[in-house]
């Protein structure tokens, strides 16, 4: 199966289940729970189901193209069920079904694997869901997020799109998929992970990189201060690109980390807490 | 009569918790029946990931009944002088709900109570048994916790499904938010969601039809047999630890074995980073052949058949792509000058507040050349401290930043590959052993004493961050190092006073005297419970053995060992029980006394001089025997005088009216006693045989 057919159907399939269909977050995020879709949604009593497709970047995953397993950007189905429902491992089977996994003679198993995000002040407890050895999803019970207590609690599935399309069509690397109608995945990307694996581990520039960051930060407070949690977090994501870059070259050192994870988790908390002030009226409507 | 069927379905729990909670549920359960006096037949748990299952046979339907007799006030005070009821005997009627008539008079060794005697008990076991379920759910403890739900009930993963049933009742309760009901899980991937339950009989047979096996010995046989098939047919040896068989009988219900294979180019990677990628990463087993060479095989098990063989053409899929990473990060790393990463290691955080990496090896350089002399290895002194100075280096290498496992291995050998002495690449490669206190073989000295000093550090750092050790929590594993750190000097029988190490150690992490003082206790006492673990449940020896040698307050941990070996081996042989009594009889009669000097020219019975003159004789021997740590020797030495020391005893009387006498011979018993309490202190030893003399 193509790429694009898998977030066609999983599309599909989570529309049909009541999932608006957001479109993946348009700047660059690590994971598709950063997105507003996620962080500020799973905050507060409201029921909230959506599912997008989202780009990702960890610049410290690129392999200037060489590994067939490992890239600096890649595609993650994200689905947000809140409340938790009663059913979840059946519905997320269900969705493999629809993907056309017979799991009747594929190994499905879930094994433990707990998630944490320091920058955003947010863990969950749950599984990396195992497809005959292969990592397909990770599944997990949102626990707390920007320091907040959940309550209730928001089921998260996020798919590997490009793990499940690797198992569905039978390669070997992620290069040799199809992304749908003759447009291969390398033709899409080989470039696309060298020129950044080079940027990311050799030529970012770590000094304007750091400037950078201390500006974000300081204009998410400026928009704190103006109660306009929205920008504001926006703001947050770009430290958190920057911090991830400057990782991967390997620029941060162990007091620096923790603090500038301490800063980037001390704005998530503050812009959660407005959030939550804010909708707190609507919660009942 | 009646049996009671308790099952509890749950999404995936852990593994590693699975037994853990199994037995916690069992002891609560058996444990409250037994406080709401409910009788039972023999119990049966059993756990899967996927459910916890308890089993009770011949529950009687109503809890046994008892007379209790309630004593209310005394005769005295519930009556007045024309023996009307007061109002004291009034209210304890109304508390107790009796009425007047039905009061006795109850004598007493106090005196004449009045009181009732109620019949209590009779109550309806179903009800309680319902009841009590949740309770003790509630009461199960878990590494960690979650809420999924609006009852906000933590436990460890949610709960689908609870079915309780009595006999041919289902019981009903409500349990975080899930009320029971006829219904228990199926086979995640084998069967329909749930299956229907009305009785004992639809229980056990929808298991077995919905390919569940409840039984972890079941599924342990299944698993081991089928490995064993595998290994016949490839001809090959297929070893599984506990660690692994443990895991795959936690994590399946319907456990299936299956092989694949690999590429033969990827062998030529060490076998060290093959088998650490396919049991740690992917939770294979590596395959050998008859000469113990590692083969281009695997196997797995899973939770499914595996007739199509589409869960071994995944798993090769997966393991050549892991390969193919290990392949990379093999090559990379070896690009790189290792004993350069040393100065980067000031970018790497040990632990919050205990400072970088960088310091942590400082230490360990100047800790491990502590221990050379202390253990007298001057032809290690050179490659220790190399070793110690650069043991946490890979930790920037991207194997080890990828699998955390092969730390300490991955130095050793990138070091082996880069031509290093064997005594510094080995020393590293190893000092992460061992992992536990199980059947480790541990091969190299220099690696021994090199990971006694890290987990020194380890040991202090923590302590003295104020981290706590429990018997449930050890979150850094503090425990596991200390360990480790007296497992290693057994194997190696390093004769090693750790008192002056602990200083040493616990120095770096105290900002001042009141503070080593007191890390440095929490520390020996850790290290004291740790051996007296050692010495009762890895090596099995009795209680009151390890008591008679833990008494001295010292840290020199292979002598206690071998006292206790020795005791061990004198309570075998019967020459315990005399030594047992000749201790007991010497500390009688020393008593509470200071010790006296003894003066040779006031001896005057012949008794007593012939008992001084073969004590002196004997003593230099016997001392030089404890010196060598010749405890069985010195002891049975020891126990040659005894004849003497009885008749001592039936001649003479120590407690003589002249003080200079008595105290003189209180002396020779003291000389006598601190001699065999050198060994250990036998007075601790239970006798076994009856009669002995005391």
């Amino acid at each position: 199966m193509s790429v694009q057919n898998v977030i066609l159907k999983l599309q599909e399939f989570w529309a049909e289940r009541g999932c608006y269909i957001a479109s993946g977050y348009d700047g660059e995020v690590g994971a598709g729970t950063m997105s507003p879709d996620t962080f500020f949604r799973v905050l507060g009593k409201k029921p909230w189901q959506v599912a997008y497709w989202q780009p990702s970047r960890r610049p410290d995953d690129g392999r200037y193209g060489q590994n067939p397993n490992r890239v600096q950007k890649h595609n993650q189905f994200q689905v947000i069920l809140k409340p938790v429902p009663a059913d979840g491992q059946l519905l997320f089977l269900d969705s493999l079904i629809y993907l056309g996994v017979d799991i009747r003679i594929h190994d499905i198993k879930f094994d433990d694997d707990n998630w944490a995000s320091p920058s955003l002040g947010a863990w969950g407890v749950g599984w990396q869901v195992m497809c005959d050895g292969l990592e397909i999803t990770q599944f997990t019970y949102f626990q707390q997020a920007g320091g907040i207590e959940l309550n209730p609690n928001s089921l998260e599935i996020t798919y590997g799109i490009e793990r499940l399309a690797g198992f569905l069509d039978n390669k070997n690397s992620l290069f040799d998929l199809d992304w749908g109608n003759r447009v291969s995945y390398a033709q899409l990307k080989l470039e696309e992970e060298r020129q950044f694996s080079v940027y990311n581990f050799e030529l970012a520039d770590i000094d304007m990189l750091r400037r950078l960051f201390g500006q974000y930060q300081k204009e998410a407070e400026k928009l704190l201060d103006h109660g306009l949690f929205l920008p504001a977090y926006d703001y947050v994501l770009k430290c958190s690109h920057a911090f991830n870059i400057l990782d991967a070259r390997k620029a941060i050192a162990v007091a620096e980390r923790t603090a500038l994870l301490g800063i980037m988790r001390g704005l998530a908390a503050r812009i959660a807490q407005k959030y939550v002030q804010q909708t707190e009226g609507e919660d009942h409507g | 009569m009646a049996d009671l069927l308790f099952e509890l379905g749950v999404e995936e729990i852990p593994a590693a918790a699975v037994a853990a909670i199994r037995d916690q549920l069992r002891d609560l359960f058996l444990a409250r029946l037994e406080q709401e006096r409910i009788a039972h037949g023999a119990s049966e748990c059993a756990a899967s990931n996927r459910r916890l299952m308890l089993h009770v046979t011949q529950i009687p339907e109503r809890t046994a009944t008892q007379e209790e007799t309630v004593l209310g006030p005394a005769k005295r005070i519930a009556l007045d002088e024309r023996g009307l009821p007061t109002v004291a005997l009034k209210k304890f009627c109304e508390f107790q709900q009796v009425k007047l008539s039905d009061v006795v008079e109850i004598e007493t060794p106090k005196g004449k109570y009045l009181g009732v005697t109620k019949v209590g008990g009779g109550q309806d076991a179903a009800a309680l048994i319902a009841a009590a379920i949740p309770a003790i759910l509630r009461q199960l403890t878990f590494p960690k916790t979650m809420v999924w739900n609006d009852s906000r009930v933590p436990f460890i993963r949610p709960v689908k499904s609870i079915l309780a049933l009595f006999g041919t009742r289902l019981l009903d309760l409500e349990f975080a938010g899930v009320r029971s009901g006829n219904k228990a899980p199926g086979h995640l991937l084998l069967s329909d969601a749930y299956f229907d339950v009305n009785s004992f009989k639809d229980y056990f047979e929808g298991l077995s039809k919905n390919f569940i096996i409840l039984r972890e010995d079941e599924r342990r046989a299944k698993i081991l047999a089928e490995i064993r098939d595998i290994a016949e047919e490839l001809e090959c040896q297929v070893p599984c630890d506990d660690e692994m068989l443990d895991y795959y009988v936690y994590s399946n219900e319907y456990p299936v074995a299956f092989s694949g294979r690999f590429d033969a180019k990827y062998l030529a990677l060490p076998e060290e980073i093959i088998t650490a990628f396919m049991t740690r990463e992917k939770k294979l087993l590596p395959v050998y052949d008859a000469s113990g060479k590692l083969t281009p095989h695997f196997v797995g098990v899973a939770n499914i058949p595996d007739e199509n063989r589409k869960v071994s053409r995944g798993n090769e899929k997966v393991v050549q792509a892991a390969f193919e990473d290990a392949q990379f990060f093999w090559d990379m790393d070896r690009k790189e000058d290792f004993f350069a990463l040393k100065g980067l290691l000031k970018n790497v955080m040990f632990q919050k507040e205990l400072g970088t990496y960088f310091e942590k090896v400082e230490r360990l350089a100047a800790l491990v050349d502590f221990l050379v002399n202390e253990t007298r290895q001057d032809g290690l002194r050179g490659a220790l401290h190399k070793a110690a100075s650069h043991c946490k280096n890979d930790l920037l290498t991207k194997m080890v930043r990828e699998f955390p496992s092969l730390q300490g291995i991955m130095g050793g050998l990138y070091l082996k590959a880069a031509g290093e002495e064997p005594q510094v690449w080995r020393a590293i490669y190893g000092h992460y052993k061992p992992r536990g206190l199980a059947n480790e073989k541990l091969d190299d000295l220099g690696a021994g004493i090199l990971s006694i000093a890290d987990r020194m550090d380890n040991i202090a750092g923590f302590v003295g961050k104020g981290i706590k050790v429990s018997s449930s929590k050890d979150p850094y594993g503090i425990r596991r190092d200390a360990n480790a750190v007296i497992k290693i000097i057994a194997d190696f029988r390093l004769s090693l006073d750790l008192a002056p190490l602990v200083r040493l150690a616990a120095l770096h992490f105290a900002k001042d005297e009141t503070e080593l003082q007191r890390n440095s206790k929490v520390i020996r006492e850790l290290l004291v419970s740790r051996l007296e673990n050692y010495l009762k449940d890895h090596r099995q020896l009795r209680y009151d053995v390890v008591n008679a040698v833990m008494v001295r307050d010292t840290l020199v941990v292979l002598d206690k060992i071998l006292q206790a070996e020795a005791l061990a081996q004198l309570v075998e042989s019967g020459m315990a029980d005399p030594l047992s009594s000749l201790h007991k009889r010497l500390r009688n009669i020393i008593g509470q006394n200071e010790r006296c000097p003894f003066t040779e020219t006031a001896l005057k019975e012949k008794e007593e001089k012939l008992l001084a003159d073969v004590f002196q004789g004997a003593k230099p021997r016997i001392d030089d025997l404890i010196l060598k740590q010749n405890y069985l020797q010195a002891s049975s030495e020891i126990l040659e005088m005894k004849p003497i020391v009885d008749s001592f005893f039936e001649k003479i009387l120590v407690m003589d009216k002249d003080p200079v006498r008595r105290r003189n011979r209180l002396a020779l018993l003291q000389r006598i006693d601190e001699l065999l309490s050198s060994v250990a202190d036998f007075s601790l030893l239970v006798e076994t045989k009856p009669g002995g003399k005391t």
